[in-house]
């Protein structure tokens, strides 16, 4: 590292000047060199760009604004100035590549981003080369570790900044989810689209982390705590009202929230507890065959009709009886073995449930028929109009569940931060310490299984009423593993980041549908990638952060841990 | 770290453009081609099967031969005015997934209908869904009774989703037919069945058991093996202590071959009999032996020209994975959306509002495809009632008997 | 009485397969602590390279000669094992080797999803099951009413000959002490001169090549292979390995019997039959777990950090 930076540095300003300039000559040039076999490429980046020189949209657009920001940043006084500039430049070398390697894919060989049948097209080569170029400038102008600002602000101006940023940040979800578009048919090419977007976010905002930005907001949004969670719960509720606010996109994220309190959930019994789950699905499939089973559908052995609230507290309840007799064995059972013994629980209900244990889970036919939520007299998977606002179906179900994972969020906060919670804590980093330090382990850790079943068997609850169809399929071994690829994507014991865990595992697969076939290679080489560079997370717990610098990455100081994680994740 | 990265982006790049001889795949009329008039736009016919995972097999297959109608269609100009193009979704064999897909496909006003899905507990979720819209669905696999004439489908048959049909046989027909066919014509008094605990292979044996039990048979086992197992060699000990004449198997080929192998070669020498998930090729090739016996719904394909040209066309196309036990279905399925789209449009324009129409338009349409004759009835069931019993002889499935099941 | 001696046939069998997976469970648990939940799929893979191994490489003048073709779809199954399981350690677990500990465990889920759907993917048309040629040992060894397949019968020999040659060149050789050291106190070890990275590649190519081993043999008894098989029979192996106490080439051999035997007795004489022969194994587990964790002849688990 050292020594390309070494050699870097006498010339990396204007180095870092070429490369931003070469990056906005990428945006100008054509990309493609002649119509592809599926359609043009999107963004005029055919050669039909003459048409309209200064019409750049899409990643063009996103290219030439990294460019601009690459010399703004090389001349303005800003802090930190080779982190900001040389995330510019991955940012701007992903978003030309990508694209480079989706119009080579497609249009059959190097000949469509390079030259052929007399017509060049040379903007995906140059906007490569100018991304190496900055982040080679980047790296030569020094990289410190992301600057902490000092600045403090008055309460009023503060919520407005925060305020705005939140604002920013659905803006950003939205802009995310529909990035590329919708793929099929008519749009080849959403899949490349939105990962080249991904690119150019990515890149934007570790820059923004460069310069410090996002620490400031954050440790602003830790101070103004109840402020930060009132104003993103209103966000998130707001999301339908955006361009991302589609029956589709509803549905998904309706999903989301359904998996992202299961992974809450799960978080307290990995994440807090440490106590490794491999069946914990298996505790949303109990919450959502008791739930079937109440719910009057015509498949239900017991003919009762409760209504949804009592109903989803009874399966709450019998998941939880479920998840402290699973929890029993931690008694006598640790580490690895406890895991084995879950995956075994786990296995056990599917099985079970397969054979129609007791004639409750319908067997292979499922539990068809789940009537949908009807609360307060409207039927929640039909269409909302709010004044002259028509929204669409699969709103309401999008509305209870943000309310639910809210509702999550703040009892594994609660939990977090109260007596039993530091108990899991403690009983995380040594067992046998905790123990002699009075904390009742046993009842702890029964606790912790207990808790975390009860929120997944609530979770399992709505699943049942929002997908209508309750089979053991939708339980399976694999299902815990996305569960706990979310809760460690994210983070363990943070509570942000078991949702963005689980937000991730499942739009990546909805936006990249064309690689369907590959949806599992992907994941499993993700799993293995995310252990490698950035076992703490996205989003780390503070604690956990400490402690996996501290003791676990063979006693390398702190900062050098975050400079070596960084590079990882944009790798 | 970064010296590694890099260099080693430095490599590929480097690489690519000495390896890349600069060549494309240009071609000069582009992908749209052919004769016909496509000036109103792209049509599409979803496909929401499993692409990933254990299932992907026949998911392929449903997929592939779905785009081989609609490719044939848009060679023939079938529907006036309009291209078709098929845009299939992964449901992952997973009921929650299948709904996201259904909700993808429904959001988009281009899609005429759906082909799907592979999995009856998939098309529970999807139904409702594609229903709110009334988009057709036409399910190539699906062998549950309950998603035409619901939950009390034996005593009060009531059309469930009016936007749902199905070009495969239901359960109830085949597995009586075969247990006509094997205590009736066959003889078989003492008959042991295994299930694999999934919808198709249950629903399959419930039916048959039923059946065989009026005509006189015994039911004298009734096992289940896994869906992932491999060793059946316990199961058979089980059921050879019951000394069966005949094994019936609901399921499908990957476990039923080699359970027909391992069953023959542990000395228990008795046909084993299965439905139309075990009639393939390679069920033959995976061990399974002479004298099993399979059902399948329609005429023979030897026997049928137009399931000849289907396997002709397939084998052209060149797929890479073979059309498997629902490729056929899902030709067939694919052709009546398209068949009632070309009806319902009699060459005028496609709107939203024209779903309505299309979904009668399928309902009355009429025509021979690679399964037999497809036509449906009042709850959208395929009324093909012809099912053809085939046994495997010399190393080849070899039809026995074909006739229409009458109860 | 004949049905339950032919179903300890079955058992024992079945058990002499999963012993040979087991043991490689077991041997990389008790050098690093590490579930290598991939492990099932190192079997897997072994399979689908002894079948392209047969496919490609074996002429086809000697396919037949089964003296011949065997040993040369063994070693291509037992090649392409080893080279995954080298690759697996080397870029997957070695990174790894001082982070906390559910990383690995993770990492190992993926590596078991990745390389499953890799063979999917690229083997050709490994989307469904393939046939495996079966036809190296034909016929089957009647011992009166017991009837084992001349396959079955090769399983259980290998089986028990190269688990005893483990034990042997564990005991024996001088690399088996560093194993058995590093096993004890890996620390120590390293002071005594042993090289840990040694030790541990070491550890994965014997299980993976026992598993490639099993991979070749599953195929020609079963004649026919998937992309799955390796989730499940890993899976038990893991179990037997579990429930013999990981870290014992003893205890995973007779904790695979165990399981071989509990499947098919399960499956025959308890309530639910087959349906629920499964479930008994994981029963059996839990119980094993819950009362005697450290497994029937594991040590009692160490302080572990």
């Amino acid at each position: 590292m050292s020594k390309i930076a070494n050699t870097v540095k006498p010339f990396a300003r204007p180095l870092a000047v070429v490369g931003g300039v070469l990056l906005i000559v990428a945006a100008l040039l054509p990309w493609v060199t002649f119509s592809l076999n599926s359609g043009n490429y999107p963004d005029r980046a055919t050669l039909q760009y003459f048409d309209a020189p200064f019409g750049v949209t899409g990643f063009r657009w996103h290219i030439l604004l990294l460019g601009v920001l690459v010399l703004i940043a090389t001349f303005a006084p800003i802090p930190n100035k080779g982190r900001v500039i040389r995330s510019l430049g991955w940012g701007g070398l992903a978003v030309a590549l990508i694209n480079s390697v989706f119009i080579v894919a497609e249009g059959g060989g190097l000949g469509a981003i390079t030259a052929a049948d007399g017509s060049s097209a040379f903007g995906g080569v140059v906007g490569v080369v100018a991304g190496i170029a900055v982040i080679l400038a980047g790296t030569g102008l020094g990289i410190e570790p992301p600057t902490k600002w000092k600045l403090t602000l008055s309460t009023p101006l503060a919520y407005l900044v925060l305020l705005v940023t939140f604002a920013a940040v659905l803006v950003a979800v939205s802009a995310t989810l529909t990035a590329g578009g919708q793929g099929g048919p008519a749009n080849p090419y959403a899949g490349g689209l939105f990962l080249s977007f991904l690119g150019f976010a990515a890149g934007l905002l570790t820059a923004l982390n460069g310069v410090g930005l996002v620490g400031w907001i954050s440790e602003l949004s830790e101070k103004h705590r109840i402020f930060s969670v009132v104003v993103l719960l209103a966000c998130a509720l707001l999301l339908p009202f955006t361009g991302a606010g589609s029956e589709y996109w509803m549905t998904v994220a309706a999903n989301i929230g359904i998996y992202a309190a299961t992974a809450i959930g799960l978080n307290i019994v990995v994440g807090l507890a440490g106590l490794l789950d491999l069946g914990y699905v298996a505790f949303m499939g109990i919450g959502a065959v008791v739930a079937a089973n109440l719910s009057g559908a015509a498949a239900s052995k017991i003919g009762l009709d409760l209504p949804f609230p009592v109903a989803a507290v009874i399966a709450a309840i019998i998941a939880g009886i479920f998840g402290a007799i699973v929890g029993s064995p931690t008694l006598r059972v640790r580490g690895d073995y406890l895991a084995i013994v879950t995956l075994a629980f786990g296995e056990i209900f599917t099985r079970s449930a397969q054979n129609n244990i007791g004639g409750l889970t319908n067997g292979a036919n499922a539990i068809p028929g789940v009537p949908p939520l009807d609360l307060f007299g409207k039927e929640f998977n039909q269409s909302l109009s709010i004044g002259s606002v028509q929204l669409p179906a699969g709103v309401l179900y999008y509305v209870l569940i943000v309310l639910l994972v809210a509702g999550v969020m703040a009892i594994f906060a609660n939990l977090k931060f109260s007596r039993i919670g530091r108990a899991w804590i403690a009983i995380r980093e040594d067992e046998d310490a905790a123990r002699a330090m009075g904390i009742k382990t046993g009842k702890a850790k029964i606790l912790a299984f207990l808790v975390g079943a009860t929120l997944a068997g609530l979770a399992g609850a709505v699943f049942a009423h929002k997908n209508g169809t309750v089979s053991y399929e939708s339980f399976k071994f694999l299902e815990s593993v996305t569960l706990l690829a979310a809760v460690i994507l994210g983070g363990m014991g943070s509570i942000p980041g078991a949702v963005l865990g689980a937000s991730l595992l499942f739009v990546l697969p909805e936006k990249l549908r064309e690689f369907s076939d590959y949806r599992l290679m992907i994941f499993g080489l993700a799993l293995v990638l995310i252990m490698r560079f950035r076992p703490q997370g996205l989003v780390p717990d503070r604690h956990r952060r400490a402690e996996l610098a501290d003791e676990d990455v063979g006693g390398v100081p702190v900062d050098e841990v975050h400079e070596h994680d960084t590079k990882g994740a944009k790798a | 770290m970064r010296k590694h990265s890099v260099k080693s982006a430095a490599i590929v790049v480097g690489v690519l453009l000495v390896a890349g001889a600069c060549g494309t795949n240009k071609t000069e009329s582009g992908a749209s081609g052919g004769a016909c008039d496509t000036s109103k736009g792209t049509l599409i016919v979803g496909v929401i099967a499993p692409q990933s995972g254990g299932l992907s097999a026949l998911g392929l297959g449903i997929k592939n031969s779905a785009q081989l109608a609609v490719d044939e269609a848009n060679e023939k100009c079938t529907v006036k005015g309009y291209k078709l193009a098929v845009d299939t979704q992964d449901d992952e064999a997973n009921p929650a997934k299948g709904a996201q897909a259904a909700t993808k496909l429904s959001s988009d006003p281009n899609v005429v209908g759906v082909v799907g899905t592979l999995n009856s507990s998939v098309a529970q979720t999807v139904q409702p869904i594609l229903s709110q819209k009334k988009i057709v669905q036409v399910s190539p696999a699906n062998t549950n009774p309950t998603l035409t004439r619901g939950e009390a489908f034996a005593t009060a048959p009531k059309r469930a989703f009016d936007t749902y049909f199905r070009v495969c046989a239901t359960d109830e027909l085949q597995g009586p037919f075969a247990a006509n066919y094997l205590v009736g014509k066959a003889g078989k008094k003492k008959i042991a069945i295994i299930t694999d605990g999934k919808t198709y292979g249950e629903g399959l044996a419930a039916e048959f058991a039923k059946q065989a039990t009026a005509k006189g048979a015994q039911i004298v086992a009734q096992e289940k093996v896994g869906e992932k197992d491999t060793d059946f060699a316990g199961v058979i000990a089980k059921i050879a202590g019951s000394t069966p004449d005949a094994l019936y198997y609901g399921g499908e080929y990957p476990q039923a071959a080699p359970l027909s192998k391992q069953m023959k070669s542990s000395g228990l020498n008795i046909p084993l009999m299965g439905g139309d998930g075990i009639y393939d090729d390679k069920y033959i090739s995976l061990g399974g032996g002479d004298g099993d016996l399979a059902t399948s719904v329609g005429a023979p394909t030897d026997k049928l020209d137009s399931a000849k040209a289907f396997v002709d066309a397939y084998a052209k196309k060149g797929y890479k994975d073979a059309y498997g036990a629902y490729g056929a279905f899902s030709y067939d399925a694919a052709n009546s959306i398209i068949g009632g789209l070309a009806t319902a449009l009699n060459g005028g324009d496609w709107a939203e509002s024209k779903r309505e129409d299309l979904l009668k338009a399928v309902g009355a349409y009429s025509g021979s495809g690679a399964t037999g004759s497809i036509k449906f009835d009042e709850f959208g069931d395929s009324t093909n009632k012809v099912l053809t019993v085939y046994q495997v002889t010399g190393g080849k499935w070899n039809s026995a008997e074909t006739g229409e099941f009458t109860g | 009485m004949s049905t339950l001696l032919q179903q300890l046939a079955n058992g024992v069998v079945q058990g002499a397969l999963i012993a040979l997976i087991a043991l490689g469970y077991t041997m990389v648990y008790g050098i690093i602590q590490l579930i290598n939940f991939a492990h099932g799929e190192v079997f897997m893979v072994g399979a689908y390279g002894g079948l392209a191994t047969y496919t490609w490489l074996v002429p086809e003048a000697v396919k037949d000669v089964w003296y011949v073709s065997l040993p040369l779809v063994l070693l291509g199954g037992v090649a392409i094992s080893v080279v995954v399981a080298l690759l697996m350690e080397r870029f997957a677990y070695r990174p790894l080797r001082n982070a906390p500990r559910l990383a690995p465990l993770i990492t190992a889920l993926g590596v078991s999803v990745f390389l499953q759907e890799f063979v999917r993917n690229f083997y050709p048309n490994a989307t469904a099951a393939l046939p495996f040629p079966g036809a190296f040992v034909q016929g089957q060894l009647s011992l009166g009413p017991i009837k084992i397949s001349w396959t079955g019968v090769l399983l259980i020999f290998v089986s028990i000959i190269l688990s005893l040659l483990l034990q042997t060149y564990i005991n024996r050789s001088r690399m088996g002490r560093a194993m058995r050291a590093t096993a004890q106190d890996p620390d120590t070890a390293k002071l005594m001169g042993v090289n840990p990275d040694r030790v541990i590649v070491l550890t994965f190519v014997l299980g993976a090549a026992l598993a490639g081993v099993a991979g070749v043999l599953f195929g020609t008894y079963y004649t026919n292979i998937n992309t799955d098989m390796g989730f499940q029979t890993g899976i038990f192996a893991f179990t037997a390995a579990v429930l013999g106490g990981v870290g014992s080439i003893r205890g995973a051999v007779v904790g695979a019997f165990i399981i071989g035997l509990v499947k098919t007795l399960a499956g025959q004489y308890m309530p639910g039959g087959t349906s629920y022969d499964y479930v008994w194994i994981f029963v059996v587990l839990i119980l094993v777990l819950v009362f005697r964790p450290q497994g029937l002849f594991g040590e009692p688990e160490r302080v572990r950090a």
